[in-house]
């Protein structure tokens, strides 16, 4: 298990996660606190504060810390990318969209708060993210503030995450094909993923070249998300993953499996890794531990 | 009733930039792939029936300042990005399920629900974004853009339009000034202050155009409310106007007409006397005045309403 180049400490992946979610999350309840009207800051609360991995925030931490910025520069776009990523879920689980009344194993906010409020608290948490971006974020230039706010706007609106929704409801019941399948992941899933890093970047004050390198490990790993989801929809079994699993299947979605069959979707996984990881062959080996660590996450999880 | 500003020909001055916002919005959202987004955010974006008033608040209060109007234009494009974004949500079944808006069909009855949702989705963004990549980077610092861009968020957000629709929704009653404060007052606030913050007005000047603005805001609507009342036109009227007062939605339902036009007197008053620290700047003051006015009095409307 020792490497031979002996500088290099082994990176304990599962601690690092562990610690930066835990910043996020204080920083998460922190930064939206109950105010008038309280239903609607509960709603908020009640989705942002639900758990999950918080893999964009840490993604955006460990790029910010990556080009050799402060983790505290980047924690209130850290923030944004999880509030964005909340609301699209509220959203999406509407009964006029996706129709879903679980989420992470608790009833989905409409279910709770009820339709009117699931909307109107997911427009509060997408203008807050911008609020929270443009007030809160500190040691670094305005330039670059307003960098950042206008990649997030890019990546989620119309031409990224959006996007992603609107040609997915469009495909439904139709025949897609790999390069539409790809447009769906790239926006739908990476275009998030792909602001998360790049925000990071921006804000710890990375060159423009690295700001691109960046970008392309995180489209690399966005789609690998999805590609890694797909396989294990038709693997694993629903106790292993936590969730019901053939899901696709029944529903007749397309899927990398069902274009491509098992192994060639496994080949491509590993493509997308290698892809993703060669954009970091130029960094600091061991400042990159976090994100080549979070690329074998993704690629290797089993649920 | 005489007024400072009966020389000001508001509804040329008004006129005039709306044209010139109409077809910066007409260019600031091209049809792309996938269409159907687009098509949806054009529509209610570009309604005929707007009258802009957001952008042209805006861009008078900048040029009150002695900003140039070129550095308010983008952030007047965002501000009706944002507040279309608002209303095509607000339209929706599950909200105020209102079946038109500006004189046609409501966006979800045209494109669906799931594309009016997302639609909005994404308006909120394009306007943020339009503002970066659009504000002339030699007229407006960046700090004051950073303000610019909270100042919308925090308008549309969740203890501004959102708690004023949340209100209107679900109560408590007898919130009617709560409502029309953030409903409509909010908005409007936002628009004075956003041309204040981007002419680089200090904070006592942003203070004034706040109240001014606010003012205004629900002026307007409590003279629409008593318009409304107070008119005796079709069925149609008939039934929305029964809806309104059903839900308490009317200041004239809930107060009568006389405190309403109370009411709106002590607004106009109000917003004059915010622009009176105004004074020093002379005849630049007009438009804002003359906004007082039209809010009051309605003095015209757009032929193509």
């Amino acid at each position: 298990k020792i490497k031979d180049t002996h500088v290099e400490l082994p990176f304990d992946f599962k601690s690092y996660m562990v610690e930066k979610a835990n910043l996020v999350n204080l920083a998460l309840d922190a930064a939206i606190p109950v105010k008038e009207p309280a239903k609607i800051h509960e709603s908020m609360r009640y989705s942002l504060l639900a758990g999950g991995k918080r893999v964009r925030p840490v993604l955006c931490i460990a790029a910010c810390e990556l080009v050799g910025g402060d983790a505290l520069t980047a924690m209130p776009s850290a923030c944004a990318v999880e509030m964005i990523h909340t609301m699209s879920l509220m959203h999406d689980d509407l009964p006029c969209m996706d129709n879903d009344d679980f989420r992470r194993g608790k009833p989905t906010n409409h279910m709770v708060y009820g339709e009117q409020v699931a909307i109107l608290g997911g427009d509060a948490l997408l203008a807050f993210a911008f609020e929270h971006i443009a007030t809160n974020t500190k040691g670094v230039s305005s330039a670059r503030i307003l960098r950042a706010i206008s990649e997030l706007a890019k990546c989620i609106g119309s031409e990224g995450l959006v996007a992603g929704q609107v040609v997915d409801i469009c495909s439904e019941g139709a025949d897609v094909g790999l390069d539409q399948l790809e447009y769906i992941h790239h926006h739908k899933t990476a275009a998030l993923l792909e602001a998360s890093v790049v925000l990071g970047a921006i804000l710890g004050g990375g060159s423009d070249a690295e700001i691109e390198k960046l970008r392309t490990f995180a489209r690399s790993i966005g789609l690998l998300f999805q590609v890694v989801d797909d396989i294990l929809d038709v693997t694993k079994s629903s106790d292993e993953l936590g969730k019901t699993a053939g899901k696709d299947l029944v529903s007749d979605k397309t899927t990398y499996p069902k274009l491509l069959g098992i192994d060639k979707s496994r080949e491509f996984a590993e493509k997308l890794n290698k892809e993703a990881q060669e954009q970091l062959s130029e960094f600091d080996r061991q400042k990159a531990a976090p994100l080549i660590a979070l690329a074998n996450y993704i690629a290797y999880r089993q649920n | 009733t005489s007024s400072v500003s009966a020389n000001f020909d508001l509804k040329t001055y008004w006129s005039t930039l709306r044209e010139e916002i109409n077809q910066k919005l007409d260019e600031a959202i091209p049809v792309k792939y996938p269409a159907q987004i687009y098509e949806s955010m054009r529509y209610s974006v570009l309604a005929k029936g707007a009258k802009r008033a957001p952008p042209v608040m805006c861009v008078a209060a900048c040029e009150l300042l002695g900003g140039n109007r070129l550095a308010a234009f983008p952030t007047a494009c965002a501000l009706e990005m944002v507040h279309a974004a608002s209303l095509i949500h607000d339209d929706l079944p599950c909200m105020d399920d209102d079946p038109s808006r500006r004189g046609q069909p409501s966006n979800h009855t045209v494109f669906g629900m799931d594309m009016a949702i997302l639609a909005g989705d994404a308006l909120f963004p394009l306007g943020f974004r339009h503002i970066v990549s659009h504000t002339p980077p030699n007229l407006v610092p960046e700090t004051q853009l950073l303000s610019v861009i909270n100042e919308i968020a925090r308008a549309v957000g969740s203890t501004g339009m959102a708690a004023g629709q949340f209100v209107d929704l679900e109560g408590p009653a007898n919130a009617i000034e709560f409502i029309h404060e953030k409903k409509y007052g909010e908005m409007s606030e936002c628009s004075a202050v956003c041309g204040g913050l981007l002419a680089g007005a200090n904070d006592e000047e942003i203070q004034l155009l706040r109240r001014y603005g606010r003012a205004v805001g629900i002026l307007y609507q409590v003279v629409d409310d008593v318009l409304e009342a107070k008119s005796s036109k079709t069925d149609l009227v008939e039934d929305e106007k029964l809806q309104k007062e059903k839900k308490g939605k009317s200041y004239v339902s809930v107060y009568g007409v006389e405190k309403a036009v109370q009411v709106a007197e002590d607004l106009e008053a109000e917003a004059k006397n915010a622009l009176e620290g105004f004074k020093k700047y002379g005849e630049k003051v007009l438009p804002l005045y003359s906004f007082v006015d039209y809010a009051g009095h309605r003095g015209f409307s757009f032929a193509d309403q």
